[in-house]
């Protein structure tokens, strides 16, 4: 993790992060069980902390300017909140109970032009890869996000983890 | 070659002027650079080279590198990369050093100015370091080269990291928008005058010690003498250049360069770009092109791993640009621009492996390969310099209120090693306030608090494996400056030597002009025999 | 054979404001001229109106690759004033009116 160090994890050689790498600050499945909650994909010691200000909840908690923030599972009502605060935009609502076969993916969007409720665009992976249909379902935009949208998107449910970023089809 | 829509920015233009470029009209909008409004046109190439006649662009983009030089008005050399253009100006391409005009000065003025503190460089330092300072009642005279004041500052469209105290979560944009207006504050009481578009050219001593420190200052063909009490160099930083053959091909430009173009003026750098450093630098100038829709083919790092923050990485690949660690540009394509490049691996020891050459198709090769501290003035007035690795170059020793080793003469921000424009704001609150001391009427104390509160939040900023590197170059400037600082006082060290010249205006080698009659050298300059091909001069 | 004017060559050029190639910084250090300040006035390297700002660095790097010196034994150029291009407006509209007007000094 540290920049120093000899060994270099694949997301450093990439940029495209491993499960592995983000299990430790993952909810729990029976969190996730309950309905909308943050994923923080915060790696790095890096010395930044808006998303503990973000929170009306007071669930991210970063210790040190430089550690990665803990999220308390428990206080998180997946608002949404910190998604759109999050400089390195590494914050994702997941609901993986959205419907029987569908789990919803919040996202900041800082692209134009902006999606539209029911828009059905493709769903991406971390490498940037289309890997599904992603149905806009709700649309947070305007003056107050300053730039960046806040889009929630349905798609298959064993995509949950997979899917962090939108792209108009081209047909469109 | 306009962006019309942009996710972020509103580029507010307003009315147009125009005018001509090699005989041809031209439109720009009001406020922007000459260079920047010929590239809205798609032209790229602004001059001919010296020697060689290779066709050349801009590279730097904020007035550092030269390589945007063109005949203005029939005066040659003129960085149009930080001149506006305006109504009925004749714009021509350069070819070679360019001749003297025959023109008349005789509405040159030449002034004397005095001020309590003169701020060079209108950054985020600078203007940190001003506002400090005005806030304790110093009298403060701010110079920045650029029409618009804020450096680097205003084309960061991203939202900035650190603490909530440092306005983090806030877009870099909106941070130089409300420096600007407590700035602006201050010049209404008339605390600070602004000289922008005004270059500080050389730091001298007056020996009738009209002050303590005097500045040279060029703005046009106008010439200031600013008398100072204190001096604080916040001057920034140059970008780095890589060898590869083609390097100069117009299209090859800095990531300063890019960045000025598409978030001051709205103008497409290109469109499809070649990234070179997957630094925070490289890889955050990559994500804004995507978002002003302009293809990134794929960012090229030459070390093992990325260097920029991982997250900024992501934003990236989740849009599926490539990072190519271990790799490095072996060469630009294109004749008169680039149309390509040819990209080679790297072993383990950072030599090309053979064999290993992919072409990509590209317009603009972007170098965003680090910076080097700007420091020309400090050495100038006398400072002890020394190269930190960790500072990225040659900076200037300094204590832990930015004082280097000459009395009164501070420096802030990347030209006192490269960092973040977070820590910039920083250094130059640090600077201004301590170059008030003194200066201001009776808050010493309050002063002192002030600046102790500064440094602990500067110290947090330094703070885990990113900010280590920094943190360590600055200790051992520190270090190196309490020795220095020994020293001098058992006067056991050799003094700085003493140079005298006459007045500035003798310094005629570098001159914009570089007319033929200037080039004549100097007795030491023979010494040197030239080659025998550069007696040329590269005009036939 | 003079080497100017031939235009698109695949040059790796060192120093822009006087077009200096690779290829030259490297015969020259080979000549014996080996020291940077010596480039500097043997190739004008440093000399143009930027002022050595984009080359200096590129030269430092050769300079350490074909002598093995490092970077506070290559040491750097004098910086001397004006640091940027001063139009000659500028440097003809005169100098202070009061007595005593020609007095100054760089450090």
């Amino acid at each position: 993790m540290a920049v120093g160090c000899k060994n270099i994890m694949d997301y450093e050689r990439d940029g495209i992060l491993r499960e592995s790498d983000i299990s430790g600050a993952m909810p729990s499945a029976a969190r996730f069980e309950k309905g909308p909650v943050a994923v923080i994909e915060c790696v790095q010691n890096i010395p930044c902390n808006p998303c503990v200000h973000a929170c009306p909840f007071g669930a991210i908690t970063v210790g040190r300017i430089t550690d990665t923030p803990r999220l308390d599972c428990g206080k998180c009502t997946g608002c949404g909140k910190c998604v759109a605060c999050c400089p390195g935009l590494a914050i994702f609502i997941v609901n993986k109970v959205y419907s029987a076969d569908e789990a919803t993916v919040s996202m900041p969007y800082e692209f134009i032009p902006v999606p539209q409720k029911g828009d059905v665009w493709a769903g991406i992976d971390r490498s940037g890869k289309a890997v599904c249909n992603a149905r806009v379902v709700r649309v947070v935009s305007g003056e107050m996000q300053d730039g960046t949208s806040v889009i929630t998107i349905a798609i298959p449910k064993g995509l949950a983890m997979e899917v962090r970023n939108i792209k108009r089809k081209e047909a469109d | 070659m306009r962006i019309e829509k942009h996710p972020i920015l509103d580029f507010g233009r307003k009315k147009k002027v125009s005018f001509s470029y090699d005989g041809n009209p031209l439109e720009a909008f009001e406020g922007e650079t000459i260079g920047s409004a010929l590239h809205a046109a798609g032209i790229k190439e602004l001059s001919h080279s010296l020697r060689f006649k290779r066709p050349r662009g801009f590279f730097c983009g904020i007035g550092k590198c030269s390589s945007c030089a063109m005949r203005v008005n029939g005066v040659p050399n003129v960085r149009t990369c930080i001149v506006n253009a305006t109504e009925g100006m004749v714009v021509e391409r350069q070819d070679g050093m360019g001749e003297l005009p025959d023109a008349e000065f005789g509405d040159a003025r030449y002034e004397i100015l005095e001020t309590g503190i003169a701020v060079v460089g209108g950054g985020p330092a600078g203007i940190s370091a001003a506002i400090e300072a005005a806030r304790q009642g110093a009298k403060v005279a701010l110079i920045d080269e650029n029409t618009m004041l804020g450096g680097q500052l205003i084309k960061q469209t991203h939202r900035f990291f650190g603490s909530k105290e440092h306005s983090a979560g806030i877009r870099g944009i909106k941070i130089a928008g409300e420096m600007f207006g407590e700035l602006r504050a201050f010049e209404a009481k008339g605390l600070v005058q602004i000289l922008s578009g005004a270059t500080a050219t050389g730091y001298y001593k007056d020996k009738r010690r009209r002050k303590e420190h005097l500045l040279g200052i060029s703005k046009g063909n106008d010439f200031y003498e600013l008398n100072a009490d204190r001096v604080i160099i916040a001057t920034g930083a140059n970008e780095n250049m890589l060898q590869f053959p083609n390097n100069d091909l117009p299209g090859v430009y800095g990531a300063g360069g890019v960045q000025t173009l598409m978030n001051v003026y709205g103008i497409r750098p290109g469109n499809r770009v070649l990234m070179v450093g997957a630094g925070n630098v490289g890889v955050i100038v990559s994500y804004q092109l995507l978002q002003a829709g302009i293809d990134v083919a794929a960012v090229v790092e030459a070390a093992p791993r990325i260097g920029a923050y991982h997250v900024h990485a992501a934003k990236l690949r989740r849009f599926g640009v490539p990072i190519l660690t271990g790799h490095t540009v072996k060469k630009a394509n294109g004749k008169g621009h680039v149309t390509g490049a040819t990209l080679v691996k790297l072993d383990d020891n950072w030599k090309q492996v053979e064999g290993t050459e992919t072409e990509v198709g590209c317009d603009t090769i972007c170098l965003a390969v680090g910076l080097t501290p700007s420091c020309e003035l400090l050495f100038q007035c006398g400072a002890k310099m020394k190269y930190y690795s960790e500072a990225c170059g040659y900076v200037p020793l300094h204590d832990d209120e930015m004082m280097t080793t000459i009395p009164g003469v501070y420096v802030a921000g990347d030209a006192s090693g490269i960092e973040e424009a977070s820590t910039a704001i920083m250094e130059g609150r640090i600077a201004g306030l301590a170059a008030a001391k003194g200066l201001a009427e009776g808050r010493g104390g309050a002063i002192d608090n002030r600046i102790a509160s500064i440094k602990e939040q500067l110290a947090m900023l330094r703070e885990g494996p990113f900010g280590f590197h920094a943190a360590c170059g600055k200790g051992k400037i520190l270090n190196d400056m309490q020795s220095e600082r020994g020293c001098a006082s058992n006067d056991s060290c050799d003094p700085v030597p003493e140079f005298t010249h006459s007045r500035p205006q003798t310094y005629l080698f570098a001159d914009s002009t570089q007319s033929k009659a200037l080039r004549t050298r100097t007795a030491h300059e023979q010494k040197f025999a030239y080659p025998a091909d550069r007696n040329t001069g590269g005009r036939a | 054979m003079s080497r100017e004017g031939c235009g698109d060559g695949d040059r790796v050029i060192i120093c822009r404001c006087e077009d200096v190639s690779r290829d030259e910084v490297i015969e020259a250090i080979e000549q014996g001229y080996d020291t940077i300040e010596e480039l500097k006035r043997y190739l004008r390297i440093g000399m143009g109106t930027c002022q050595g700002r984009t080359c200096q660095r590129l030269v430092t790097q050769i300079l350490r690759e074909k002598t093995g010196r490092n970077i506070e034994e290559i040491g750097t150029t004098v910086t001397r004033p004006p640091a940027n291009a001063v139009s000659l407006g500028a440097l003809a509209a005169g100098g202070p009116t009061e007595e005593g007007g020609d007095e100054y000094a760089t450090p």
